[in-house]
């Protein structure tokens, strides 16, 4: 029969024994602190020990009086009494969860306390007497500590009965909440702490006050007299009019596409990828050759009536203009699903009423649209208030909050204090669009799908709004699809506006390579940002995955305490924009306990932490249309959960699985907002390369770099899709989790 | 194979939040028989199937198969295993590597693991279905895959979640009998939950009738048909007409029920005197033509269905309004038409 199974407090206790060693080997063998050329550059062995440096933690406490360390590896030791206590599982348990939970409390603090100039406050020393000692930031050793803690504190609260005394899910949750907790939360609520300090950190609540205040931020001089607007009235507007734009434009798609006979609805639909795959200035950068100084426009004007080129495309219209192109798609998609939401049985019902094919709509179909309408609305508002590439290229003296964010830290401003306070309103302005938006889709709608079979034969629109629709959406489509043409001959002219002349210099400058004496020399400008985007995009979509789709697994399938507070924050991680999340990474690691600005690390996690969002949202989606009893099936049948995982619940996400690598990406590539605070020369990234070229004018390399990032995008995808493959299913393909929404 | 053993379940209940899912509940499944958890749904007979299965946690009480506390410990640590009413066959294996799976899991060599499950799949009549997907099974198929992925483990409790209720009515039969013959045959414990009485009169050792998270009787399966214990487990177990009448007692281990002018002598030896609620059966009343004698019970047929297999009467009487099923076809009776009823003794039930 089965062979017999150890009992659940020897496994308990192997196990925990087992991670208090590795903590304690990693303690001992590993430099405590980073290595300036990374751990695994082994040139730390000769010193070992001898600077404070490069040595373990037993040497910094022994040897080099770090006492403080000592607590947290008194906690590690404690553990060492596992085999002292009874065998009475809830014991080890509470035990096991006080030590690891102080250890890890202790790491903290201390971390905090002491950086690279001794004690990080006044108090601290009088209260703990002067320290000669100085920490940097965490390295191998401590890593090694913090994740064995962490084990231990999962194991201990499994052993207490958390979790249906799963040690797995304990500690995959206890993973997940940890690295949301130390690399979104943390970071987002130092850098609002920091609004309310001055730049030398002391606390100043008064100066949020004056900083909030500041007329730069809140002026009305648009309204009456001269001159602008502050920037929150800026966003704002910007926001409204583009989520009132993108709606409606995204209704008209929409109702062309589901409503009405007409011939391409197909090719429609492409428009949808084309946000997904496109760096999100491209459009800005393809009304600049349209309508910017040496624009088609402009160049038309001037020829034809002597009427000089103006810039009238920088500005709030052009902001407008490119982010109405740049989030229709998104309003389209939310439109479709709304607008075949309508059940046509109503419709009908309406007509048998004796009502017209207009009073049908006005009276039922619009109606039942309302909540989606509102949802496509915040949707549009809150993309507009997290962008940053456009309002970056095409913004001129119209200032958003995103972009005062990065003028407020990048140049000779450097003020942290400020751009904290901006963060704070950006943050406000997104999470209330966030929440709105929240209830609105939450709103029991009146409008969905029900599960019975619905037989009736939508309605055709009065023809009026017809005409209407096609009136507005078509010139539109045309034009987007202009704006990609554009993009892609500009790259092949030697100066848009003035010489039409075709080259393909601009691909030369950017991507040569030349055969020199030791073989290849990528001598292309953009080579050295374009590899450093890939391999970081590479290592980061599998990462962003894993972890999403984790989290999406004991979001959906697991029920625990705690469970609503951290779905609440990945949630909350997804409304949370990129600039703020990008001042807040490089305010925050650039000091001890985490100290990784400037290095490829801060924008791996930057990309995890940022897409995994979108992961957790397509599993999870996913994971409704798999039948909750396979999971449970599979537990019946004697499968652990990380079995059950690998064997039943993974190869059945296969689609979410490409969805959310493919994002992740993609997203890695295209995103600007949150990276343009964390590229060194070192570390530079294909997008902010490009919006560089396109502030300093030169359009051609920004064109030809773009529509070399679209390519590799598209083979990328075709890449994944091939590597992961088909769910292998016997039944009809399941329907594909929805596209989520793509942000700058 | 050997008899597998016995299930205890005391004092168990569940709460979710306010909600009382099950308050309370007592019972024993004794080693190689099959009871069946009976009730409407919302009853709380699924929720103590989890509990058994380890998917859910009991709030309090205690579970213990074959004498071993098993409360606290998850599913894939109980030796039980469960055939679900979906029957979740994974949609991305074969028939065999679904019935290897749960082997696998417990670290069956692989070479055995497949003789085991070949094995198991024989004893369904499944024999040369290795390879299909469960897509490419009938309804009927895909269940016996459920039952075959479930018994290949040997547990100690087989579990069936209305395993029937996805089939037709034809196959329902058949499958039912399998089912029964397989788990006699191997001699296995089992716990079944259906809500259709018919199913559970016709394969279970013991059956629990649930209400309201509490448990209304537990007999067997011919004692809670002829002798319910309550109102609704008389209801709930095959129609019956509800009435009230007039109990007297006879002996110790009679009663004289008196139904308008007419008298009954019944076997009862729990109701007292006075007026009582009572169920009658509507297959046990004999219906014959012409006005009645004095002292029996008259009638005038209000309603006649003809349904093929048997008439439906609908009788006015001084007890109320009567249904009846009357076996005689040939020459039914009309609406308006005077009758005498017949009741006989065994389907008048006293239940309050």
């Amino acid at each position: 029969m089965m062979p017999a199974a150890p009992s659940p407090v020897v496994t308990l206790r192997r196990a925990a024994l087992l991670w208090t060693a590795m903590g304690l080997a990693g303690a001992a063998l590993l430099p405590w602190y980073a290595q300036p050329d990374g751990v695994l550059a082994f040139d730390w062995i000769g010193d070992f020990g001898g600077t404070a440096e490069a040595s373990g933690a037993f040497t910094l406490v022994l040897r080099h009086g770090f006492w403080w360390l000592w607590p947290l590896l008194g906690a590690l030791l404690g553990c060492l009494s596992l085999p002292l206590l009874p065998a009475h599982r809830r014991t080890i348990g509470t035990v096991l969860t006080a030590l690891a939970g102080a250890g890890l409390a202790l790491f903290w603090l201390q971390g905090l306390a002491i950086g690279v100039n001794g004690w990080t406050a006044d108090w601290l020393g009088a209260a703990f007497g002067a320290i000669d000692g100085r920490q940097f930031g965490i390295g191998a050793g401590a890593t090694v500590v913090l994740v064995a803690l962490l084990a231990l504190l999962s194991l201990g609260l499994a052993a207490r009965g958390a979790f249906k005394g799963d040690a797995f899910i304990a500690g995959a949750v206890v993973a997940v909440a940890a690295s949301i907790v130390i690399f979104t939360v943390w970071p987002v609520l130092r850098i609002l702490v920091q609004a309310f300090n001055t730049t030398e950190g002391a606390f100043a609540p008064a100066l949020l006050l004056e900083r909030l205040s500041a007329p730069k931020i809140w002026a009305l001089r648009c309204l009456w007299g001269g001159g602008g607007c502050g920037v929150a009235w800026n966003t704002l507007f910007l926001a409204l009019c583009c989520g009132a734009g993108t709606t409606a434009l995204g209704l008209a798609f929409a109702l062309i596409a589901t409503r009405t006979a007409f011939t391409f609805k197909k090719t429609l639909r492409v428009l949808t990828i084309l946000p997904i795959i496109t760096p999100p200035f491209v459009i800005g950068l393809g009304l600049i050759l349209v309508f910017g100084r040496a624009g088609l426009v402009n160049q038309f004007l001037d020829s034809a009536f002597g009427i000089a080129p103006t810039r009238w495309i920088y500005g709030f219209q052009g902001v407008l203009l490119a982010q109405l192109f740049a989030f229709t798609p998104v309003a389209f998609l939310v439109m479709i699903g709304v607008v075949e939401g309508v059940s046509p049985t109503l419709e009908e019902a309406s007509q048998t009423l004796r009502a017209g094919r207009w009073d049908t709509f006005r009276t039922v179909s619009l109606p039942l649209m309302k909540p989606g309408l509102a949802n496509a609305f915040l949707v549009g508002f809150i993309e507009s208030i997290a962008d940053f590439g456009n309002p970056i290229v095409l913004g001129g003296d119209y200032g958003v909050l995103s972009t005062e964010i990065y003028f407020a830290v990048v140049g000779a401003q450097l003020d942290y204090g400020r751009a904290a306070t901006l963060a704070l309103l950006l943050l406000a302005f997104a999470l209330g669009g966030f929440f709105l938006q929240r209830r609105v889709v939450g709103t029991r709608s009146y409008a969905t799908i029900a599960g019975k079979g619905d037989a009736g034969l939508p309605v055709a629109l009065p023809d009026g709004l017809r005409r209407l629709a096609q009136a507005i959406a078509l010139p539109w489509a045309a034009f987007t699809a202009l704006l990609y043409v554009f993009v892609f001959v500009g790259g092949f002219v030697k100066i848009w506006g003035r010489d039409h002349t075709p080259t393909l210099q601009h691909y030369a400058k950017a991507f040569a390579i030349e055969r020199g004496p030791d073989g290849l020399l990528w001598t292309g400008a953009a080579w050295h940002s374009f590899w450093t985007t890939v391999k970081l995009a590479a290592i980061s979509a599998p990462l962003t995955a894993l972890l999403g789709l984790l989290a999406a697994w004991l979001l959906a399938r697991q029920r625990f305490t705690g469970r609503g507070a951290l779905e609440f924050a990945t949630l909350l991680s997804f409304a949370v924009p990129g600039t703020v999340i990008g001042v807040a990474y490089v305010f925050t690691f650039n000091v001890p306990p985490l100290e990784i600005t400037g290095t490829a690390l801060i924008l791996v996690l930057c990309f995890v932490f940022r897409n995994m969002p979108v992961g957790v949202r397509a599993g999870m989606a996913a994971m409704s249309q798999i039948d909750r009893s396979l999971d449970e099936a599979s537990a019946m049948l004697r499968g652990r959960a990380p079995q059950t995982l690998a064997y039943v619940v993974l190869p059945l996400l296969r689609p979410a699985m490409v969805g959310a690598l493919v994002y992740g990406f993609v997203r890695s590539v295209t995103t600007v907002s949150a990276v343009v605070f964390l590229v060194t020369a070192e570390y530079e990234l294909a997008t902010t390369y490009i919006v560089l070229r396109v502030i300093n004018g030169d359009y051609g390399l920004a064109i030809a770099y773009s529509c070399a990032l679209i390519a590799l995008m598209l083979a990328a995808i075709l890449l994944i899709q091939l590597l992961v493959g088909e769910r292998r299913l016997g039944r009809r393909a399941a329907v594909p989790a929805t596209a989520p929404v793509g942000r700058a | 194979m050997t008899m597998t053993a016995g299930v205890e379940f005391r004092d168990i209940v569940k709460r979710y939040g306010d909600t009382v899912a099950v308050n309370g509940v007592t019972f024993t499944v004794d080693a190689g028989s099959l009871v069946t958890l009976l009730g409407p749904s919302g009853c709380g007979k699924t929720t103590i199937l989890r509990m058994l299965a380890g998917l859910e946690s009991a709030t309090s009480g205690t579970i213990s198969i074959a004498g071993r506390d098993v409360t606290a410990l998850s599913a894939s640590e109980r030796d039980v295993s469960m055939v679900f009413q979906s029957y979740a066959l994974f949609p991305h294996m074969n028939v065999l590597e679904n019935v290897c799976y749960g082997l696998r899991r417990s670290g069956v060599a692989k070479a055995s693991a497949i003789e085991r499950a070949r094995e198991a799949l024989g004893q369904v009549g499944l024999d040369g279905y290795d390879q299909r997907q469960p897509s490419e099974l009938s309804g009927g198929q895909q269940q016996r895959v459920a039952v075959a992925r479930a018994l290949v483990l040997r547990p100690q409790v087989l579990l069936f979640d209305e395993p029937l209720s996805n089939l037709d009515a034809r196959l329902r039969r058949q499958m039912r009998e399998e089912i029964r013959d397989l788990q006699q045959r191997l001699g296995l414990t089992a716990v079944y939950v259906t809500h259709d009485q018919q199913e559970a009169l016709a394969v279970s050792d013991r059956i629990i009738v649930m209400n309201k998270g509490r448990i209304e009787q537990n007999g067997l399966p011919r004692d809670l048909y002829e002798r319910p214990a309550t109102a609704f487990v008389a209801n709930f177990m095959g129609e019956s007409n509800q009435a009230r009448a007039m109990v007297k007692r006879l002996d110790g281990e009679r009663i004289v029920v008196r139904l308008g002018d007419a008298e009954f002598i019944v076997a009862d030896n729990r109701a007292a005197d006075g007026e009582t609620d009572i169920a009658i059966r509507p297959e046990t009343i004999a219906i014959e033509r012409g006005a009645a004698p004095a002292g029996a019970l008259a009638g005038t047929i209000a309603k006649a269905a003809y349904v093929g297999t048997h008439m439906e009467y609908t009788i006015d009487t001084a007890a109320g309004a009567l249904f009846a099923v009357c076996p005689r076809v040939d020459r039914p009776l009309a609406p308006g038409e005077t009758v005498t009823l017949t009741l006989a003794s065994r389907g008048i039930i006293v239940v309050a």
